[in-house]
């Protein structure tokens, strides 16, 4: 045993919370004057019965009744506490962190599901040995130029075409990028997401190295179209465009056969979606959530690229998007339905809590074993920074009776527990395998100290877990930054995901690598011009909760007004 | 030699009662009542006839079956009474039960019965008359501390919030109330049904008692991995180890 790290981060976040003058160890509380104010405790909820009086006049049936919860006694029971987004000053109520309240959380998702990547480069090809065309670098500026006038939805080619209203969809936009500095220097800065000024040196040249001389389009169709429709139209709608704009770029032929080379590539030979097609019994197109693997998400999200130095801090922030994505939307809307699944995610982004375990456990492997990405890969390596971490863990919620309440569920408890170790380990070892492996072993000292953990199905997934981190059979045994949230073991419930993509992120974080799985999405999200804060995800649903978030993909330029 | 059972690891008082627990070698505290029992359970009126869902198998005229002849049915299951449950919530400040530890118990110790493992509550379903006695047994032995435990069949985040200030355990319900003289009763069903007449199931452990009989670690009672400056793993997770390592050893088979 080293020197004992905790900073006990949670402590201001319970303060704030529970108030200043609160003793946070005390194990004993008087209930009665919340049980007398139940939901008026809440402004939030006053808010929404307001709201609710006012609406039923004019929808003419009943709605928002807090007090029809359980037999009469409506919530409040307890002090109703606001939750603070880690590592940030924003504290917010809870009903801001579920996603239709927080249009920052929106815009997350929405930036992933309007997003293709499609590369320049096969196209290139058609039009200078199919067609003997040239194509030079002021082409592609000219390229670009329309493309960025057609893919919001405006016309080329074609006269009297209608066409979107620019404000309704001025968050769309295409960057090309490049590991061609001789090209890149030569395309319009606006034109451009400039690997060399967006990223730090060492990460650029890897990325460059990893990608070659290719070029890629990063494009971000019209919020609002991907929302009407769904993830599997934005390869379709991008295509259309793309085809079109090759055609009034390069004067082709609208009609001969080299456009259904290019449309071709665009919506099949050189398309990159964010998440794959789902098998039937889950029916989703492309670039739905439950198609993208953890690598991917783990490249959306840009901490790595502004905070390298900061390994737990980049794997935290994927984490939270993760549960944000996969639980609250993913699992808790497309496959569940309801509002319960927002309660487990925040556990995992709010109150500072997983940032103090998890640098907990760096700081004491970091004093081990030397360094981020030092440590060796073995299960004795797994063992001891998991053991430590978990007991730190379950110590901290013995300590502080007030934490335990905040994570009042065994599944929130374990899954913070668990992805804490994940990230101790991923960022200590260097190599995602060893971080699952820490983040069953955690979940299993868990369940034996106090003989508790999630639920049913949460528990089953974790204890038969640790035989899948090593094995060689395909369908069990992928990189943990390949697997996703349709993975055989995976599929079926909450807590999970999103840590998972946050300890397959922690490996590569901990090794100082510039991307996780793929750099082509490493670089697509690093576009300047997306609408939510990619580098800082949880500072995203602060804002969000606050109500100081503009998303797109509003009507309201086209309605009257309320 | 005959062959004798051993449970689980260790020597702390945490062991020692886990493996009571998983024996059924229970001390008896307190006798409540069948007809309480019933009340509480809240699936029939005490003394009120067993619903069945079949006839008693005797007049089923049951098939010739090697497994019928070896398994002798529970006397609800050979009446054929329908499934019905009890669930408990146990504090995790030094509640003498745990989730798991119900479950092992149910397993090992009731026929015919399917527990049900959660954080905050713990379920086991069986035939309606051997439910009701499975769950005397749980309400009268040291596996119960009125204050610390209580049956719930739904809200049951209480078992990880602050005690109040009487030591009782949390519940948005208010299923249970600590009376003047020390008892504590029942005031309404496992579901929140308000009862007829309040059920007394009797005083609540001291602190030093329920901290003696619980069976969950904790680093301000028996610590599970001693002190942060100085480890000192119990003997539980040391077999816990050993069981990850093989399982993760297994998964890998190279071959």
């Amino acid at each position: 045993m080293g020197n004992i790290h905790t900073k006990k981060l949670f402590v201001k976040a319970l303060n704030k919370k529970f108030g200043k003058d609160f003793d946070l160890a005390e194990k004993n509380t008087d209930y009665a004057p919340f049980k007398e104010l139940g939901v008026l405790q809440s402004d939030r909820k006053k808010e929404f019965m307001a709201a609710s009086k006012a609406l039923e006049g004019k929808r003419g049936i009943s709605m928002y009744n807090p007090y029809l919860h359980a037999g009469g006694i409506p919530m409040g029971q307890r002090q109703i506490v606001p939750y603070k987004l880690s590592t940030t000053e924003y504290i917010v109520e809870g009903d801001d962190l579920h996603f239709v309240n927080n249009p920052a959380m929106q815009q997350m998702w929405d930036d992933i599901r309007r997003t293709v990547i499609v590369g320049l480069d096969m196209a290139h090809e058609v039009l200078e040995k199919r067609l003997g065309k040239e194509v030079t670098p002021e082409t592609i500026n000219n390229y670009l130029e329309i493309l960025n006038h057609a893919m919001p939805g405006a016309a080329v080619v074609q006269e009297h075409m209608v066409e979107t209203h620019p404000g309704l969809v001025d968050d769309c936009n295409v960057r090309m990028f490049t590991g061609d500095d001789d090209l890149a220097d030569e395309i319009d800065d606006m034109y451009l997401i400039n690997i060399n000024d967006l990223f730090p040196a060492d990460q650029a040249e890897e990325i460059k190295a990893a990608m070659g001389k290719t070029s890629w389009q990063a494009i971000h169709i019209p919020t609002i179209v991907s929302r009407t429709c769904d993830g599997g139209t934005t390869s379709r709608w991008s295509a259309m465009q793309l085809s079109m704009t090759f055609i009034d770029a390069y004067n082709m032929c609208a009609g001969e056969a080299a456009v259904a080379d290019l449309a071709f590539a665009a919506k099949h030979a050189a398309v990159i979606q964010m998440g794959d097609m789902l098998p039937a019994r889950r029916a989703r197109g492309p670039n739905e959530p439950g198609g993208i693997s953890f690598g991917f998400l783990a490249d959306m999200v840009q901490t790595q690229r502004v905070k390298p130095w900061d390994p737990p801090q980049i794997s935290l922030n994927v984490v939270a998007a993760g549960t944000m994505l996969y639980d609250q939307i993913w699992l808790g809307s497309y496959m569940s339905g309801g509002v319960g699944f927002t309660q487990y995610a925040t556990a995992a982004y709010t109150n500072d809590v997983l940032d103090d375990f998890s640098y907990y456990g760096c700081d004491y492997g970091v004093d081990k074993y030397g360094g981020w990405g030092e440590a060796p890969s073995t299960l004795e390596v797994v063992k001891d920074l998991t053991t430590e971490t978990t007991l730190y863990d379950m110590e901290q919620y013995e300590s502080y009776p007030t934490l335990l309440e905040d994570h009042f569920g065994g599944s929130q408890r374990s899954g913070i527990m668990a992805a804490s170790c994940g990230v101790t380990c991923g960022c200590l070892t260097g190599n995602s395998q060893m971080a699952l492996a820490g983040w069953y072993l955690s979940h299993m000292i868990h369940k034996e100290g106090w003989g508790r953990m999630g639920f049913f199905g949460y528990d089953l997934q974790d204890q038969c877990g640790p035989t899948n981190v090593f094995s060689y059979q395909g369908d069990e045994g992928n990189p943990l930054e390949i697997r996703g949230p349709n993975y055989p073991n995976y599929a079926m419930n909450v807590g999970h995901q999103g840590e998972y993509a946050g300890i397959s992120s922690a490996a590569h974080a901990g090794r100082g690598d510039a991307f996780c799985c793929n750099p082509l999405v490493k670089v697509t999200f690093a576009n300047p011009a997306l609408l939510f804060t990619w580098e800082d995800i949880r500072k995203g649903y602060g804002m969000g909760g606050a109500r100081e978030f503009r998303a797109a993909g509003e009507r309201s330029l086209v309605m009257p007004s309320v | 030699m005959a062959y004798e059972p051993q449970y689980y690891p260790g020597s702390t008082s945490v062991g020692v009662n886990r493996r009571k627990h998983m024996s059924g070698d229970l001390e008896k505290l307190r006798d409540i009542s069948d007809a309480d029992v019933v009340t509480i359970m809240g699936h029939r009126a005490p003394g009120a006839d067993y619903p069945s869902t079949h006839p008693p198998l005797a007049e089923m005229g049951e098939p010739d079956c090697p497994i019928r002849q070896l398994v002798e049915p529970t006397p609800g299951a050979a009446a054929g009474d329908r499934i019905r449950y009890s669930q408990f919530t146990d504090s995790m400040y030094n509640a003498p039960a745990i989730p798991y530890w119900r479950s092992y118990w149910g397993a090992i110790n009731c026929r015919g019965c399917d527990p049900g493992t959660l954080s905050g509550r713990q379920i086991i379903e069986a035939r309606e008359r051997d439910i009701e006695e499975y769950t005397k047994v749980q309400m009268d032995s040291e596996m119960n501390d009125v204050a610390l435990c209580s049956m719930r069949g739904c809200t049951v985040h209480g078992h990880s919030l602050r005690l109040d200030e009487e030591g009782m355990m949390f519940d948005m319900l208010s299923r249970c109330d600590l009376g003047d003289d020390g008892n504590v009763s029942y005031l309404k069903d496992q579901v929140g049904i308000p009862l007829d007449q309040k059920v007394n199931v009797g005083k609540a452990m001291s602190e030093e008692e329920a901290a003696a009989r619980t069976t969950i670690f904790r680093c301000d009672n028996v610590s599970f991995g001693g002190e942060a400056s100085e480890r000192k793993f119990d003997e539980g997770l040391v077999a816990l180890h050993h069981m990850w390592e093989r399982r993760s050893k297994w998964g890998f088979r190279p071959e």
